[in-house]
C-alpha cells in the first residue's frame, strides 16, 4: 500500500514541531555564529570536540531516563523519583569506590571494592527501587504521581544515609571512563546512550511490548480484558526506568567524580518529562514516539549550550529553557496545530479545485 | 412512598459521619497520634508546651498559605509546580527592590503580587484555552520564575527596612492570669503576622470552597471537567481564576517568607512545591481531583511540620531522616487510603431506583 | 396545528469533511408530546439534537423555538433559551451530592452565600416529584445509573426547559426503572413540556410516543403519528429493507450427544453471586435471561476470570480450569466481550489491526510478537469476513461507527478460535443491520462447533437464536428453558415474579 504525502496529518504530528523548533533554533545559529558548529579533533584524548557534539554528549543523562519516562507517560503516568534514583545511583556508586575516607585519606587512582561491585550494585539498588515503584502502582493500584512522589521525597535523604551525610571524591581512572572517556572519536556518554535508545527501541518495536504498553495507557480495563497482564507491563515499564535512573546517576557521578545528594540529577524528573512531551507524547497516555523523545532531550541541552555559548549568566538558563519550552508548547498545542492543519487542508483543497477548472 | 414526612433529614451525627470526611478524620487521628509518639518521650522537655505547638504554625506559615491554593488547584484535578519559584521571586522582588534599588516595600509587594497574579492568571489561560497539561505549563512556569529570580541577582540580599522590621518582629504572646496580673505564659508562646495570614486565607479558602458557586464549580470540575461543561458551568473561567487565585498565594507565602528570613535569595525554597504538594495530599485531597477540603489541608501542614520539629526535640537524628520520615508518612497515609476506599466501595454496592409500588 | 408548534427546524444541513451529515432535515416539535427519534447509527439523530443544542454549527436552515428564530452557539446558551438534553451517559459530577449536582451553577444564593438548606430541601422535593425517595446528601456515585439518569432529568428539568431532549436514556435500565422514567415523561408531558426522545428500543417508542421521525443516511424519511405506522413499517423505513430478510435466522442444531465443552459447577464470589452452575454443549448456543442486576454479566465476568471466583469449578473441554485472571481463561479457549464496549473493549487511538490482534498477541506473550505480515492478513480476513465498514486496517477503531467497533471486537475474538465464546450484550447499542449480522455470525461460529453464550436484555433476540435459555433473578438462577418452548411471556412471568417478590421485601 503506498501511502501519499499528507500533509494536514503532517502538520497535526507533534514530532513535526519539536523538528521544526530545533531547526529553527540552529538556523538562527547558523546565522548569527556559524563557528557555534566547528567540530575538531583532540589527538591527546583522541575525540572529537564541538558545541554539536558536546550537545549531545549532555544531553545522555536526560536521554536515557526519557526512555523510560516515555513508557511510562504512555502509559498514562509519570515518574518523579527518577532524579532521587540518579542521587542514589552515584551516592552507592561512590561508596563503593572509597568506602571508608579514614583508610584512603586521599582520593586517587583506585577503588576499595572491585569495579564491577562499583557498576553493578548502584544499578541493582535502583531496579529495586524500579520495582518498589512499580509494585505500589500495579498491584496497589496506586497513581503514578503520587507513588513516586514517596522516594522522590526520601530518595535523597537515602543518599544521604548512605554515605553518611559525606561528599567523597575519586579519581579512579575506569570509573572516569563512563562519564569523560571516548569511544570510536565519541565521548562514551553518547556511546551509552545509543545503545540505550537501540535497546529500548528494539524492546518496544520489534516485541509487542510498546503496543501493550498503547494499548493499557489507551484502556487498561479492556487491554485488561483482552488477556494482557497490565499490571506486568506497568511493573516492567518502572522497573526499566529504574535501571536506566541508575546508569544515567553513574555517567553523572563520573563526569563530576563525586557524589552530590543534593544536587546529583536535580530536576532530571522535569527534564525528561519535558523531553518526552515536546517529542510529542501526550501526558494523557497512549501512542508514544521515542524518536521525537530524544530530540526533545536535545532541544532542551542545546538551549542551555546556546546560553552558555553566548555568555549569559548561567542561572539565567532557566528563563531562556522557560521562553523556548514555551514557544514550542504553544506550537504544539491542539488549537494551534489544528489551525494549521486546517489552513494545510484547505490550500490542498483549492489546489484541487484549481486543477479541475 | 414518596413522602416528604419519611424523607431522610439530616442530623448533625449523619453530617459529620458522612463517609467523605474519613480521609480528613485519618489525617487528624494521624496527627494526634504522631503528636502522641513524641510527647511520650519528649513531654518534659517541653514538646507538649503551648510554645512547640504555635511554633508548628510560624514555621511553618508559608507553607500553609501555598497549601490553601494548591488545595484548589489539585481539586480541579490540576497541579501547579511554580509556588515555590513564584514565592522564591516575590522574596527577591521584594529584597532587591528595598535593599539595593530603595523603594518602599510596599510598593515592592504590590509588584511581585502583579507578577504572581499575572503569571498564574496566564499559566490557567494556557492550560485552559491551549489545552496544554497543567504539569507542563506550571513546569515551565517554574523556570521562567526561577530564570527571572536568578537574572535579578545571584546572591541572597538581605532585606534591611524598618517596616519590614516591624511586621516581621511583631508577635501577639499568650497571656495568663496571674495573682490578678497577666503575663506571658511561660515557655512563651505567640503568633505572628505570618500566622495570622495563614488562618485568614484558610478562612477565605473555606469560604470560597464552601459557600460561593465558585468554589462548587471547582469541585465539579474536578469530578468530571466534561460534565461541568454539559451542564452549562463556566469552566474556562474558573480554572483560570483558580490558578489566579494560587498565584496569589503563592505570593502571599513569598512575602511570609521574607518576612520569616528577612532576605531575598534566588535558590530559595527550591522544591518547596512537592512539600507543599504533600501537605495537601497528606491532608486528604486528591490528585485525580474533585475531593479535597482546606481543614484536611491545615491538618496536613501542620503533620508535615511536626516531623522536623520531633527530629529537632531528638537532637541526635540528622535533617535527612526527615525527608524520610515524610516519604514514610506519605506511603502510610495512600496505604490507609486505598483501604478506605476499597472498603466503602464494597460496603455500598450501589443503592438501585426503589420499585414503584 | 401549526400554532402549537414549540420548535420548528427547517432544512437543516451540515456538512463534515468527506460527507454530508444532514440534507434538508425538517423537524417539528409541539408542546405536551413525546416526539420519537428514529435512525440506524449514523443517520443523523445525534447530528441534529447537536445542532439544536449548540455543539454543532448547522451550514444552512433555520430553528424556530417559540416564535422566535434561534441559533445556539453553546449547550449553555441552548440551556438558557429552554434546551435541555439528558445523555446517555450520565454527564453529571459523581463526587459531588445529588442536591448539589442539579443545583451546580446556578445555586440559590443569601447574604451572598450559598443557601444549602433551600437546596436541600428544594432537591428532596423535586426527586420525590420523580417518586425517588431518597438521601439527596448522599454523593451522586453511591446510587445506580437509573437514579442518576433521574437526577439529569431533575436537572434539566428545574431550569424551565420548554424542551427536553432524551438522547438514549434507558439503555442502561431495567424494565422496572424504565416505567419510572415514562411515568415521570408523562408528567412532564402533561405539563405542556415537548419532549424529544431518541432510542434503539422499538416497544419503547410504542409504549410512550406520541408522534415519531425517522432519518436515514443524513435525509428525512417521514414523521408519523404513532397510530399510522406498524412496527414492521417503522423498521423497513429505518434500515431501507425488509424486516423478514433481515431476521430469516434459524437456531443452531446441536447433536444430543454432543460433548459438554464448558460445565461450571457452584461458581461464586461473596456479594457477586453464589452457587451458579452451567453447562454449555460443543455447538450449542446458550442465552442468559434476566433483568440488569439480575446477576447475567457477574456470572460471565466469572467464566472468563474477569472477577474471581472463590469457590466452585470450571472445566473446559473436559479438563478442569484454574481461571484466576482473563488470561488463564483466554489460554484455555474461552473469549469475552464484555456489556460496555466504548469502556471495556476496544482501545480507542490504536487502529483496527491492532485491536483485532491483541488478544491472540496477548496469548502469545509480547516477547512473540506477530509479524506485521500476519496482522495485515489477520486484519484483513476478518474485516471482509465480518463486513467491517472501513477504507482500510489502519484506521483508528475509536473512529468507527457502534456496530463496527463491536464487528472488531468480536473479530479479535475469534481470531483466537476459542471454544466458548461469551457475548454479553452485543447487541445493545447498534442498529438494526448490524445487530442481525451479529447474530448471524453467532449462529454461524455455532455450525463450526463453537459454543456461545450470550447475554441480552431483548428477548426476541434470545428466544430467536437460543438452544436452551437460562433465566437469572436476584443473583440466582431460577429457570432454565428448551429454546422451543420458550415464549416472551413464560420468560416474562418467571422474572416477574422474582421481581415481585423483591418488591415486597423492599418495601
Amino acid at each position: 500500500m503506498k501511502k501519499k504525502l499528507d500533509f494536514s496529518a503532517i502538520a497535526r504530528s507533534k514530532v513535526t514541531w519539536a523538528v521544526v523548533a530545533e531547526a529553527l533554533i540552529l538556523l538562527v545559529c547558523l546565522f548569527v555564529r556559524p563557528e557555534f558548529f566547528s567540530i575538531s579533533y583532540q589527538p591527546s584524548t583522541g575525540m572529537l570536540y564541538g558545541n554539536l557534539i558536546d550537545i549531545i554528549n549532555r544531553s545522555s543523562e536526560i536521554t536515557i531516563i526519557a526512555m523510560g519516562m516515555t513508557l511510562v507517560i504512555a502509559l498514562g503516568g509519570t515518574d518523579l523519583s527518577v532524579g532521587a534514583l540518579v542521587a542514589v545511583s552515584g551516592a552507592i556508586a561512590l561508596k563503593f569506590l572509597r568506602w571508608d575516607v579514614t583508610i584512603y585519606n586521599t582520593p586517587g587512582d583506585y577503588t576499595v571494592y572491585s569495579f564491577a561491585l562499583v557498576i553493578i550494585v548502584p544499578l541493582v539498588v535502583c531496579i529495586l527501587m524500579g520495582m518498589f515503584n512499580g509494585f505500589l502502582i500495579s498491584k496497589g493500584e496506586m497513581q503514578p504521581i503520587i507513588a513516586t512522589l514517596i522516594l522522590m521525597v526520601c530518595g535523597r535523604g537515602i543518599a544521604q544515609i548512605i554515605t553518611n551525610g559525606k561528599q567523597f571524591t575519586t579519581q579512579y581512572s575506569p570509573f572516569r571512563v563512563i562519564g569523560q572517556g571516548s569511544i570510536l572519536y565519541l565521548p562514551t556518554p553518547i556511546i551509552i546512550t545509543a545503545v540505550v535508545v537501540a535497546a529500548v527501541a528494539l524492546f518496544v518495536r520489534k516485541t509487542a511490548f510498546g503496543t501493550f504498553v498503547e494499548s493499557v495507557g489507551i484502556n487498561r480495563k479492556a487491554s485488561r480484558l483482552s488477556g494482557i497482564n497490565a499490571q506486568r507491563i506497568i511493573f516492567i515499564v518502572f522497573t526499566l526506568t529504574g535501571f536506566l535512573s541508575g546508569i544515567s546517576g553513574l555517567i553523572y557521578s563520573s563526569r563530576i567524580m563525586s557524589n552530590d545528594s543534593n544536587n546529583a540529577g536535580l530536576n532530571f524528573e522535569m527534564d525528561a518529562i519535558l523531553a518526552v512531551v515536546i517529542g510529542g507524547t501526550s501526558m494523557t497516555g497512549g501512542k508514544f514516539s521515542l524518536v521525537g523523545t530524544v530530540l526533545g532531550s536535545i532541544i532542551i541541552r542545546t538551549i542551555v549550550n546556546l546560553v552558555y555559548y553566548f555568555g549569559i549568566a548561567a542561572e539565567a538558563t532557566m528563563a531562556f529553557k522557560a521562553v523556548i519550552i514555551a514557544v514550542v508548547i504553544v506550537l504544539q498545542s491542539e488549537p494551534v496545530r489544528n489551525y494549521f492543519a486546517k489552513r494545510s487542508s484547505a490550500r490542498r483543497e483549492a489546489v484541487k479545485g484549481g486543477a479541475k477548472a | 412512598m414518596s413522602n416528604l414526612q419519611t424523607a431522610p433529614r439530616q442530623s448533625l451525627w449523619t453530617r459529620v459521619t458522612n463517609p467523605k470526611f474519613i480521609m480528613v478524620y485519618a489525617t487528624i487521628g494521624l496527627f494526634l497520634l504522631i503528636y502522641l509518639f513524641g510527647a511520650i518521650p519528649y513531654g518534659d522537655v517541653g514538646f507538649t508546651t503551648l510554645r512547640t505547638f504555635t511554633t508548628l504554625f510560624v514555621d511553618n506559615a508559608y507553607y500553609g498559605i501555598s497549601a490553601i491554593g494548591m488545595t484548589m488547584v489539585l481539586i480541579t484535578g490540576g497541579i501547579d509546580l511554580s509556588v515555590g519559584a513564584v514565592a522564591s521571586l516575590t522574596g527577591m522582588l521584594i529584597a532587591y527592590g528595598t535593599t539595593v534599588m530603595g523603594i518602599h516595600p510596599l510598593i515592592c509587594m504590590g509588584f511581585a503580587l502583579i507578577v504572581g497574579v499575572g503569571l498564574g492568571l496566564l499559566m490557567g489561560w494556557v492550560i485552559h484555552y491551549l489545552n496544554v497539561p497543567p504539569f507542563i505549563t506550571t513546569l515551565t512556569g517554574m523556570f521562567l520564575a526561577r530564570g527571572v529570580c536568578s537574572l535579578i541577582s545571584r546572591e541572597s540580599i538581605e532585606i534591611n527596612h524598618p517596616l519590614i522590621d516591624d511586621l516581621a518582629s511583631w508577635k501577639i504572646y499568650f497571656m495568663q492570669l496571674k495573682d490578678g496580673e497577666w503575663v506571658k505564659i511561660k515557655p512563651s508562646a505567640y503568633i505572628n503576622l505570618n500566622v495570622i495570614i495563614f488562618f485568614v486565607m484558610l478562612l477565605i479558602g473555606i469560604y470560597l470552597l464552601q459557600r460561593t458557586r465558585f468554589g462548587r464549580n471547582i469541585y465539579a470540575i474536578g469530578g468530571s471537567e466534561q460534565s461541568a461543561k454539559l451542564m452549562g458551568l463556566p469552566v474556562g473561567r474558573t480554572k483560570v481564576l483558580v490558578y489566579g487565585f494560587n498565584g496569589l498565594c503563592s505570593v502571599l507565602a513569598g512575602i511570609t517568607y521574607a518576612l520569616y528570613v528577612k532576605s531575598g535569595w534566588n535558590l530559595s525554597l527550591q522544591g518547596a512545591e512537592l512539600d507543599v504538594i504533600t501537605c495537601a495530599v497528606i491532608g486528604g485531597t486528591l490528585l485525580t481531583g474533585g475531593v479535597g477540603y482546606m481543614i484536611g489541608t491545615l491538618f496536613g501542614v501542620m503533620l508535615k511540620g511536626l516531623i522536623p520539629a520531633l527530629i529537632t526535640f531528638n537532637g541526635n537524628l540528622l535533617s535527612w531522616w526527615g525527608k524520610i520520615a515524610t516519604g514514610l508518612l506519605l506511603l502510610l497515609f495512600i496505604c490507609i487510603q486505598r483501604i478506605v476506599v476499597k472498603t466503602t466501595d464494597r460496603r455500598k454496592g450501589k443503592k438501585r431506583a426503589p420499585v414503584k409500588s | 396545528m401549526p400554532e402549537n408548534n414549540l420548535l420548528e427546524m427547517r432544512q437543516i444541513e451540515i456538512q463534515f469533511p468527506g460527507v454530508k451529515a444532514l440534507d434538508k432535515v425538517d423537524f417539528t416539535l409541539r408542546a405536551g408530546e413525546i416526539h420519537s427519534l428514529l435512525g440506524e447509527n449514523g443517520a443523523g439523530k445525534s447530528t441534529l439534537i447537536k445542532c439544536l443544542t449548540g455543539v454543532n454549527r448547522m451550514d444552512a436552515g433555520t430553528i424556530t423555538f417559540m416564535g422566535n428564530s434561534i441559533r445556539p452557539q453553546s449547550p449553555q446558551e441552548a440551556m438558557g433559551m429552554g434546551i435541555s438534553t439528558v445523555y446517555q451517559e450520565v454527564n453529571l459530577c459523581p463526587n459531588l451530592t445529588v442536591a448539589e449536582n442539579i443545583f451546580v451553577g446556578r445555586q440559590p444564593m443569601k447574604h451572598g452565600q450559598i443557601d444549602w438548606k433551600t437546596i436541600t430541601k428544594r432537591a428532596r422535593e423535586l426527586m420525590a416529584r420523580f417518586h425517588q425517595d431518597i438521601d439527596v446528601s448522599r454523593p451522586l456515585s453511591y446510587y445506580s445509573t437509573a437514579v442518576q439518569q433521574m437526577v439529569a432529568i431533575a436537572r434539566a428539568v428545574d431550569v424551565q426547559a420548554k424542551v427536553l431532549i432524551l438522547d438514549e436514556p434507558t439503555s442502561s435500565l431495567d424494565d422496572n426503572e424504565v416505567q419510572l422514567l415514562f411515568d415521570v415523561m408523562r408528567d412532564l408531558k402533561a405539563e405542556g413540556m415537548g419532549i424529544i426522545f431518541i432510542t434503539h428500543f422499538l416497544d419503547q417508542v410504542f409504549a410512550i410516543s406520541d408522534r415519531l421521525t425517522i432519518l436515514r443516511n443524513g435525509h428525512l424519511v417521514g414523521s408519523y403519528d404513532i397510530g399510522d405506522i406498524t412496527k414492521v413499517e417503522l423498521v423497513t423505513q429505518m434500515v431501507g429493507k425488509d424486516m423478514d430478510t433481515i431476521f430469516n435466522l434459524k437456531r443452531a442444531s446441536v447433536p444430543e450427544d454432543a460433548p459438554d465443552m464448558l460445565n461450571a459447577s457452584h461458581i461464586g464470589s461473596p456479594g457477586q453471586i453464589e452457587d451458579i452452575s452451567v453447562t454449555v454443549k460443543k455447538g450449542e448456543l446458550i442465552g442468559f435471561a434476566g433483568l440488569l442486576g439480575s446477576g447475567r454479566t457477574e456470572t460471565a465476568e466469572m467464566l472468563f476470570g474477569a472477577h474471581r471466583a472463590t469457590s466452585g469449578e470450571i472445566e473446559v473441554d473436559g479438563q478442569k480450569a484454574e481461571i484466576k485472571k482473563p488470561y488463564d481463561a483466554l489460554v484455555k479457549g474461552i473469549a469475552f466481550c464484555p456489556e460496555d464496549r466504548k469502556r471495556d473493549g476496544i482501545i480507542a487511538d490504536l487502529s483496527i489491526r491492532e485491536n483485532i490482534a491483541l488478544a491472540v498477541q496477548a496469548r502469545k506473550g509480547f516477547l512473540h510478537p506477530l509479524s506485521s505480515k500476519e496482522q495485515n492478513e489477520m486484519a484483513d480476513k476478518y474485516i471482509k469476513a465480518l463486513g467491517i465498514a472501513t477504507p482500510d486496517a489502519e484506521k483508528k477503531i475509536g473512529e468507527l461507527s457502534g456496530g463496527n467497533q463491536q464487528k472488531v471486537i468480536l473479530a479479535r475474538w475469534m481470531a483466537t478460535d476459542p471454544k466458548v465464546l461469551i457475548l454479553d450484550e452485543p447487541t445493545r447499542g447498534i442498529d438494526i443491520g448490524a445487530k442481525a449480522e451479529i447474530q448471524r455470525l453467532m449462529l454461524e461460529m455455532c455450525g463450526e462447533g463453537v459454543s456461545v453464550v450470550f447475554i441480552s436484555s431483548e428477548l426476541d433476540e434470545i428466544i430467536r437464536c437460543s438452544n436452551r435459555i437460562i433465566i437469572m433473578r436476584d443473583r440466582e438462577k431460577v429457570a432454565e428453558l428448551n429454546g422451543d418452548e420458550a415464549t416472551q411471556e413464560k420468560i416474562l412471568s418467571i422474572i416477574a415474579e422474582g421481581a415481585k417478590a423483591a418488591g415486597g421485601e423492599a418495601s
